[in-house]
């Protein structure tokens, strides 16, 4: 059980303090920040999501810069706690649409009455936003969404497509629109986050995908709904390792999809599953993730990366990146970013970009010592560019940064600029692609009559989360 | 309502208590709802409002369940610095818990539980008995929860009003929300409690095994954590339940699936089929391995876990050694935390993939990163013996790239590699003492000063490192300084020449006198003595054999394992610690000022507890407690200057037993002089000898050993000719040999004699005869290097006319494939102690160029060119001179010499 929670701001302001059972003193969050930010003395270290001091235990995760705290002096479960932060503001989301200090500030009455109803005397009691609805009173006021930082993964959508409503991110599943009545409308998107690490020579070294099927429903009347995947899905690589054993060439195309592990939301009937891979439900109001999905299967990586760094002088090293991208022209990805860490005494980097480049940034961040390339998604769509009538369904980028050792005399034989630069690393949100080919063939709801026909939004977004390319 | 609340948090010019007093007794429900909003928002940013408590109390008395709520927080909050004035909300709360609305009922019976006001748990007992038997399951799971407050407020009215009954009849409800909490709240009950309340029996325990599938999915946690203390009372028990607990695993709550792995855990060590027994490992594998796929936190604690589970059942894992690779965009603690498991399951198989792994990390940024994966790669050397030799390749390439905390954290961990394979490695030492100057941490500092005092035999130059180091050791840390004294005394032991003697006498000044450091203190005395009355005991106990050390990444103590790992999915699994280490009730102990657990930082962190040991220099364990322990009865404290002199470092003292040599020409110091006439069992004389030059002469250094039964007199000693014309300058001065003794002697010798003819060769015969004996005969080597006179110095002109004079048919050169020279200056200071002098330096491109000159008896000069590469193998020797036939002699004498 925990005894207290709370919420700060960036600044260690106390935006919601609850304390449910007395037994902490109340100045815990003034420790809990002064400790997280001096972890170390230097303040680089990140503090562990769980410690103690004098006593006390302190938990705590960071959702969209805000920090949420749970503080207790027994032996609890620390999953326990953590999910339940990790849940706490998630419903909080649910009802304000938006998390941040000024929702939580307008809302805090609605707050602290979720979180009586949530935790009883440091007791998780339900987290649902459909069961909350029945004994919450407050109605959320909605702060404007447009200039606040995109939040989670499906914010994507907002820039994406025109197709996608901008609003369903940003939406409170319980506060009725302006007009009065709800749209009747369901959001299923299959978010894939793929971690993949290039050894020097670009053979695949360790590649995995962590994929959830999120799910937010505006649907009045909680009808059923059925999910149908692929049919050709199996789970577990029984009998197999991970470890060195990639049976499956096969990595683009048809076949199998293999996935290593899965759960489900308990609201997820898997009577048919394992006939006809369809998952039966009747969503709760709120984001929850139907499926959360695991696979090391092998797929074709989106992006290669080719890096080239050679010493070009004394006390200079020249570095080519090239990108390739590996999907069809019809895809489009956007934020590419490219960073790759240079030697600690590198004073100046310079950058050429080819001929004819578009929508590109060069940047190198002098204070972490790093190189920055960022690509806007436009570059794909240029047809100008040259390369891209050389090889189809192809793009190739290149820059050329140079850096500058500037060394004290002395340790002058000490730098090794080659070897101390790199890994590189690269993000990006490919919007419609899936790299997993996990599909949802079709989303059928339980009809209320015949003129009912509620939008239904199936959207895929691939991420990188560690996408690493080692020189 | 209307407008943002955030509008509550603003004030007015005007006194805010009274305004807000005001609009709490207004007529208007919204103008009071409101100004109960403004109180609670005041009260969250931590204003003091309980002066407004009759005022907000008043408000109390509403059907508007909004304003209710509003009230109740305040109340919560303030009741206990207003005890008399929280009466009043008595009557409310009773009534409230009689209301037709569940939810009314529910939140009075909650709230009155959260006022900790003595008066109010009296009025708190009917209403709960009431709630407790509701037709609601939202009042009765509230009630449940509130029993466990009342236990905490007044644990003997809980007892005597049977409420611990009612909650126990609650695990029979056929509501299962209403099952957890009373689970939830009769386990807290137990854990505060010595009597026994909550027991689960066979039959509770299948009760609650049903109620787990409808739970919510906090209620399951509640449940299995409850469960996890349950004992099966055989195998075919243990895995009835594992069956009805495994589906949990594919739970996507994190903290459902800990706790069902703990359950299994923990029923599997009833099972005893292996078949079964596989197949749950192979089961709980892939949703561990999914749990690190949630956000980091979780993740963190999923490590923390793991690190434990794999420690008791390493093959769960064995096979997906690549999940725990790190990722770059992991937070600093998951990246430790992963690599910690990656040693664990590091073996022979994978081996090479982890150590690619592990250089790649010793290059990033973080520096704390850095250094553990530098030590990762150590601990795998001192885990994996077979795998140690790529191991250490990593580590060399890693040195090479000279990143100073890179090298430092290099050096600790090969110190334990040492350690763990004695004799094996150590040809790299030559590599680790270039980096010596760069060492400024006191950890890797005092490592190098162990490897430099461990093999001092084999690094020619350990007394000029040593004193590198002893210039600051007054300020060197206490690691450091004690490092350096039992370095010091090792040299000494090893190499009792003059140079050590005079460090050691150094050290054991600063270590006894100038120290305020009891620890550095006590060592020194203690080795003061050993030396000063038994050389030999001090041998013995300093040089002893150390234990080899053994891997140390799985060094949990057992026992704290087994209740770590019954501690699965608690805090205590996260800091590796036993519960009663950090808990700390605030019933029990009052206040906060308990101690147990003085630091976040290690409970966040806690480096694991082995590894701390085994950094610690190695020999601070063997050699100073042992030699305490062999010294059973110290003498009482001398006074200084005795144990001086017992020591002969006053060189007034010709104590014979004394291990530093006072008695200079008769007892030459050095190495031991090399056996060239065994003991046989027709003679018993055995008879070291060699050659060696001191003061700019030749002298034979010979030592007799009388091994047979009679006493031997009247020695006597000729020369064969040789190449040299070697023989003695005068007679062999042997006193008669007792059995079972010996003598030394250093005889005179003179050059061009008999010089026999033909090509110049090394071979020298020697006999010897005595009145006891036949005529025994033996053969030497002669070392070139003892003709090298002290005059051998040349100006550099006069080398260079040399040089050029001679034709190029005077020029010999020869390779040495096997020599490394690591560092210039020790190279030219052995030269010169062969009267072989600098004249000059050059570098061609990455190799060294020396020149040196000496000269042999009747002026024949030797101009000596040495080419290397600092660091790498191989050296090139040309020499130019009138007598180009000595050549291969001189080579023959400098390969020993430079072979280190």
């Amino acid at each position: 059980m925990i005894s207290q929670f709370f919420v700060l701001s960036q600044r260690g302001d106390n935006i919601v303090f609850r304390d449910y059972r007395g037994d902490v003193q109340k100045s815990s969050a003034e420790i809990f920040f002064r400790k997280v930010k001096f972890w170390k003395e230097d303040g680089d270290e990140e503090a562990p999501p769980v410690f103690n001091v004098d006593g006390v235990n302190y938990f705590h995760v960071k959702v969209v810069g805000l920090l949420f705290v749970a503080t207790t002096r027994a032996n609890v479960s620390p999953s326990l706690v953590l999910e339940l932060l990790q849940r706490i503001a998630r419903v909080i989301k649910d009802y304000l649409g938006v998390l941040n200090e000024d929702s939580f500030r307008k809302n805090f009455v609605l707050v602290y009455e979720l979180l009586d109803e949530v935790i009883d005397f440091g007791y998780a009691q339900t987290t649902s936003t459909e069961v909350l609805k029945s004994s919450v009173f407050n109605e959320p006021i909605m702060v404007d969404a447009g200039r606040l930082p995109p939040l989670g993964p499906a914010s994507i959508f907002m820039q994406g497509t025109k197709r996608m409503p901008g609003t369903a991110v940003t939406k409170s599943v319980v506060a009725n629109e302006p007009g009065g009545r709800k749209r009747e409308e369901i959001f299923v998107d299959i978010i894939e986050k793929i971690s993949l690490t290039f050894s020097s020579s670009g053979y695949i070294l360790t590649s995995e995908i962590d994929g959830t099927i999120q799910m937010k429903s505006f649907l009045t009347g909680n009808p059923e709904i059925r999910l149908a995947l692929n049919e050709e899905l199996s789970i577990g690589r029984s009998g197999r390792s991970i470890y060195g054993s990639r049976d499956y060439s096969g990595s683009s195309g048809s076949g199998p999809v293999i996935l290593d592990d899965c759960n489900f939301h308990e609201s997820v009937h898997l009577d048919s599953f394992d006939v006809d891979r369809t998952l039966t439900l009747v969503p709760p109001d709120g984001e929850f993730p139907v499926m959360n999905y695991r696979m090391t299967q092998e797929f074709k990586p989106p992006f290669r990366i080719n890096t080239l760094i050679e010493e070009a002088g004394a006390l200079k090293a020249e570095v080519i990146l090239k990108i390739r991208a590996e999907f069809s022209p019809s895809v489009t990805a956007n934020t590419i970013v490219v960073q790759m860490p240079l030697p600690t005494y590198t004073t100046r980097v310079s950058f050429e970009l080819e001929p004819g480049a578009v929508g590109q940034m060069t940047d190198f961040k002098e204070s972490n010592k790093r190189l920055e390339w960022g690509l806007k998604k436009a570059i794909f769509f240029h047809k100008s560019l040259k390369f891209e009538t050389a090889e189809q369904n192809r793009w190739w980028i290149r820059s050329h940064a140079s850096c500058e050792a500037n060394i004290l005399t002395g340790i002058a034989w000490y730098c090794n600029i080659t070897k101390e630069a790199g890994p590189v690393s690269m993000t990006f949100t490919i919007p419609m692609y899936n790299t997993s080919r996990l599909q949802v063939k079709y989303l059928q709801i339980a009809k209320k009559s015949k003129t009912y026909n509620p939008y239904r939004w199936v959207r895929y977004v691939t991420q990188a989360n560690s996408y690493v390319a080692r020189i | 309502m209307s407008g943002h609340d955030s509008k509550y948090f603003s004030t007015t010019k005007k006194g805010e208590i009274p305004e807000l007093k005001e609009e709490l007794n207004s007529q208007y429900k919204d103008k009071r709802k409101d100004a109960v909003k403004k109180v609670i928002a005041a009260m969250t940013v931590g204003k003091d409002v309980s002066s407004l408590f009759t005022d907000v109390v008043n408000c109390m008395q509403t059907e508007n369940l909004e304003l209710k709520k509003l009230v109740y927080l305040y109340l919560i909050n303030y009741a206990k610095s207003q005890p008399d004035l929280a009466i009043l909300a008595v009557n409310t709360f009773v009534k409230d818990s009689q209301d037709p609305n569940p939810l009314i009922r529910a939140l009075a019976v909650r709230t009155m539980g959260c006022i900790r006001v003595d008066k109010i748990t009296e009025y708190l007992c009917d209403p709960l008995q009431r709630c407790l038997k509701d037709d609601d399951p939202y009042v009765r799971k509230t009630a449940a929860i509130c029993v466990a407050k009342l236990y905490d407020i007044n644990a003997e009215l809980v007892e005597d009003r049977g409420f611990l009954e009612a909650l126990k009849d609650l695990i029979s409800d056929n509501n299962p929300m209403v099952v957890a909490n009373a689970v939830a709240a009769l386990a807290e009950i137990q854990d505060n409690s010595s009597n026994p309340i909550f027991e689960i029996t066979s039959h509770t325990l299948s009760k609650l095994l049903t109620a787990l599938n409808e739970c919510t999915e906090w209620g399951q946690v509640f449940i299995l954590d409850a469960l996890s203390k349950y004992k099966a009372a055989d195998a075919r028990e243990a895995e009835n339940i594992v069956e009805r607990v495994t589906p949990r695993l594919q739970h996507a709550n994190c903290a459902v699936v800990l706790s069902a792995v703990k359950m299994i855990l923990q029923q599997m060590e009833l099972i005893t089929s292996t078949d079964v027994v596989r197949n749950l490992c192979k089961k709980m594998a892939p949703p561990l391995v999914t749990l690190l796929s949630a956000e980091p936190e979780i993740q963190y604690v999923a490590l923390r876990n793991i690190n434990l589970i794999v420690q008791r059942r390493p093959t769960i894992l064995a096979h997906e050694i690549k999940v725990f690779f790190c990722k770059y965009n992991d937070p600093i603690y998951v990246k430790m935390e992963k690599l910690e498991i990656m040693i664990k399951l590091a073996s022979d198989r994978n081996i090479d993939q982890v150590l690619l792994e592990f250089k790649e990390y010793a290059t990033e940024v973080d520096v704390d990163f850095v250094r553990k994966a530098v030590r990762a790669i150590g601990r795998c050397a001192i885990k994996l013996e077979r795998a140690a030799e790529r191991c250490i390749s990593v580590l060399l390439e890693l040195i090479k790239i000279k990143v100073n905390y890179v090298v430092q954290e290099a050096i600790i961990v090969i110190k334990d590699i040492f350690r763990r394979y004695p004799n094996t490695y150590e040809s790299i030492i030559a590599t680790l003492c270039e980096s010596l100057d760069t060492l400024d941490e006191p950890e890797a500092k005092a490592s190098m000063i162990w490897i430099i005092g461990e093999y001092a035999e084999r690094i020619d130059n350990a007394d000029e490192l040593l004193e590198s180091f002893l210039e600051s050791f007054p300020e060197e840390p206490a690691q450091v300084q004690l490092q350096l004294l039992t370095a010091t005394v090792k040299l000494f032991l090893k190499k009792p020449t003059e140079g050590p003697q005079q460090m050691i006498q150094v050290v054991l000044n600063n270590a006894t006198l100038e120290t305020d450091n009891p620890d550095l203190r006590d060592r020194a005395y203690i080795y003061w003595r050993l030396l000063s009355t038994d050389p030999e005991a001090a041998k013995d106990v300093v040089l002893a054999e150390k234990p080899v050390i053994s891997d140390d990444s799985n060094l949990l103590d057992p026992s704290l394992l087994d209740e770590l790992l019954a501690n699965i999915a608690t805090l205590s699994s996260v800091y590796h610690k036993p519960p009663d280490a950090f808990v700390t009730r605030v019933k029990t102990t009052q206040r906060t000022e308990e101690d147990d657990y003085p630091d976040g930082s290690e409970a966040g962190y806690s480096e694991s507890p082995s590894h701390a040991a085994g950094a610690s220099p190695p020999a601070t364990t063997s050699s100073a407690p042992y030699a305490a322990a062999r010294q059973p009865a110290p003498a009482a404290p001398a006074p200084v200057p005795d144990l001086l002199d017992l020591m002969g470092m006053d060189g007034n003292n010709n104590n014979v037993d004394a291990i530093v040599p006072v008695d200079q020409p008769a007892a030459p110091a050095g190495l031991p002089l090399p056996v060239l006439l065994p003991a046989s069992v027709d003679h018993g004389l055995e008879i070291s000898a060699q050659l060696i030059r001191r003061d700019g002469q030749i002298f034979y250094s010979l030592l007799f050993e009388n091994k047979s039964q009679v006493p031997l007199d009247g020695f006597l000693i000729q020369f064969n000719k040789n190449s040299f014309g070697l023989a003695a300058a005068g007679p062999l001065q042997v006193p008669q040999l007792q059995p079972g003794t010996s003598a030394r002697t250093l005889l005179p010798m003179v050059l061009f004699q008999n010089i026999a003819a033909g090509p110049p060769n090394t071979l020298l015969q020697v006999a010897v005869k005595n009145n006891q004996q036949p005529v025994l005969y033996f053969n030497d080597k002669v070392s070139f290097l003892v003709f090298f006179t002290e005059d051998g110095k040349m100006e550099r002109t006069t080398f260079l006319e040399t040089w050029k004079s001679l034709p190029d048919s005077n020029e010999v050169s020869k390779d040495f494939p096997g020599i490394v020279v690591t560092s210039v200056e020790a190279t030219l200071d052995r030269l010169t102690a062969s009267n072989m002098f600098f004249i000059a330096k050059r570098k061609h491109a990455n190799q060294e160029v020396l020149y040196l000159s000496a000269k042999i008896p009747r002026g024949t000069p030797f101009l000596i060119e040495l080419t290397a590469v600092i660091g790498i193998p191989g050296l090139k020797c040309a020499i130019k001179t009138p007598s180009p036939e000595m050549a291969p002699l001189f080579f023959e004498a400098l390969e020993p010499l430079l072979m280190s």
